[in-house]
């Protein structure tokens, strides 16, 4: 798919960006055209040149190299996206293109992946995707319901739908949370407003003592009791086998 | 003048009926809690709404070969091969409701309950209530409220006290029978620390609750507790 031509490309760059101008046919604006495509194109033509220049003896197994190298950088330069994202202007500017008979690469791509089974094909799959690692996932972990997810497509409607019932739980709960906290402020104030006023002068010391240092965060799973001889056990088969040698 | 003089002491009557009743006795109580081990229940819609935004950023993101990404390098080398069965959220005591032990509601807060007798008004019959000292001669009500949960644990390496103020107070108001048995019940919060079981003394009996339970043991106070603890 990735053909090997650099002129090429560098040709067929500036034949897309270049403007025509409507009466003569020629270029529109030549200093633009100079220095814009060579300047994004500066990583390969420099490269290029050096494979060029290089007088290597054995001059077939480095081009071989060589080939590969360029074949890797051409993939991660055009690495290609499942569904391509065309802002509107794009595509009124695209849909133009096609009445004039012009297509771009990106178009082509676009087609072909189309022709293989579109995003789905590529990894993007209708069915909801499983979050997660294998085995641990949070639908096998009980930590959602499976059944009482909502039915959703992947398209803008849907998403935006989803977000906004998204928003609203999440802003219920925080709305609740900090009322909740509010409230345990007041009650705190209001109790230290009820002391006797020696024992509210020792309440209102501030305590800096440091928290302590095994009071745990909530996991995803419940600690198992026994586990840490296990892991100590296993640490050490495997370091002792290393120091026989 | 006689409207004066009979107003003065009905004054200082009311003012002797306060202060007999306010600052008579201080109760510090402890409200010990177990934190939750395990993260809570996500929300379906969230859920949904973050599986749909990563399948809809992964439909837009670029696909890069695997050579350019590393990836065998970046494959964890297995130092020590174990088996990992992770242990389920729902314990055997959810199942079997046993409120005594601390392994009941994972992803919740646990707050000890205690059955005994109070010092106060009725010394006969035993009542669910907070682990609980009547303030003496200590230095601040905190240290009261220590002793309080020593007496029920034997030890205090498990605990945490959380801050040297009170969380909340509660006014009792003195019973008909007992007119001078009236108190003021400070809350102090303390919290459990690395450990699973507890030997809990001093009591006839005693409880581990979630907040809901705890709402059936105290009806009238319903409202108070539903402010004070969160979750």
């Amino acid at each position: 798919m990735f053909r090997i031509a650099r002129t090429k490309t560098l040709e067929s760059l500036a034949h897309q960006f270049v403007q025509r101008c409507a009466v003569s046919g020629t270029a529109k604006g030549k200093a633009k055209l100079k220095d814009g495509p060579k300047k994004r194109m500066k990583v390969s033509t420099k490269k290029g040149g050096k494979g060029a220049v290089d007088p290597d003896p054995s001059a077939r197994p480095t081009s071989r190299q060589d080939q590969e190298k360029y074949k890797l950088y051409e993939q991660c330069i055009n690495a290609p996206t499942p569904v391509r994202y065309l802002k509107p202007k794009d595509m009124k500017r695209e849909a133009e293109r096609e009445k004039l008979g012009l297509e771009s690469k990106d178009r082509k791509r676009e087609k072909e992946i189309l022709k293989k089974g579109g995003r789905q094909a590529m990894g993007v799959p209708d069915e909801p995707l499983m979050m997660g690692t294998p085995g641990f996932d949070l639908i096998s972990l009980g930590l959602v319901d499976a059944d009482k997810i909502p039915k959703y497509e992947l398209t803008v409607e849907d998403g935006r739908r989803l977000a906004k019932e998204y928003s609203r739980v999440l802003m219920r709960k925080h709305r609740a949370r900090q009322a909740a906290e509010t409230n345990l402020l007041r009650m705190k104030k209001e109790a230290i407003e009820a002391l006797p006023e020696k024992l509210k002068q020792a309440a209102l010391v501030p305590d800096l003592t440091p928290f302590p240092k095994e009071r745990f965060m909530a996991t995803l799973t419940p600690p198992i009791e026994g586990y840490i001889d296990k892991v100590k056990e296993a640490a050490m088969r495997s370091s002792g086998a290393q120091k026989i040698r | 003048m006689r409207r004066t003089l009979m107003s003065l002491p009905s004054r200082l009557l009311a003012s002797a009926r306060q202060f007999s009743t306010n600052s008579d006795k201080i109760v510090a109580s402890v409200l010990f809690e177990r934190l939750p081990v395990v993260v809570p229940k996500i929300d379906p819609v969230v859920y949904a709404f973050q599986e749909f935004s990563f399948r809809w950023q992964q439909q837009y993101s670029r696909r890069y070969p695997d050579e350019f990404l590393n990836k065998s390098n970046s494959r964890a080398q297995g130092e020590y091969q174990m088996e990992y069965v992770p242990a389920p959220r729902i314990t055997e005591a959810d199942k079997a409701n046993d409120r005594k032990s601390l392994n009941r509601a994972l992803d919740r807060r646990l707050y000890l309950l205690l059955y005994g007798k109070l010092h106060g008004s009725s010394d006969d019959k035993p009542v669910w209530h907070f682990p609980q000292k009547v303030y003496d001669t200590e230095d601040t009500l905190r240290k009261c409220a220590e002793t309080a949960l020593q007496s029920v644990l034997g030890d205090l390496s498990h605990t945490y006290f959380v801050g040297n103020a009170p969380m909340g107070h509660l006014v009792v108001q003195p019973a008909e029978k007992a007119p001078d048995h009236g108190y003021k019940q400070f809350f102090f919060k303390s919290q459990v620390i690395a450990t699973n079981k507890f030997k809990i003394g001093k009591c006839q009996d005693f409880v581990w609750v979630t907040k809901d339970e705890l709402l059936e043991f105290f009806p009238e106070q319903a409202e108070f507790f539903n402010k004070m603890i969160i979750s």
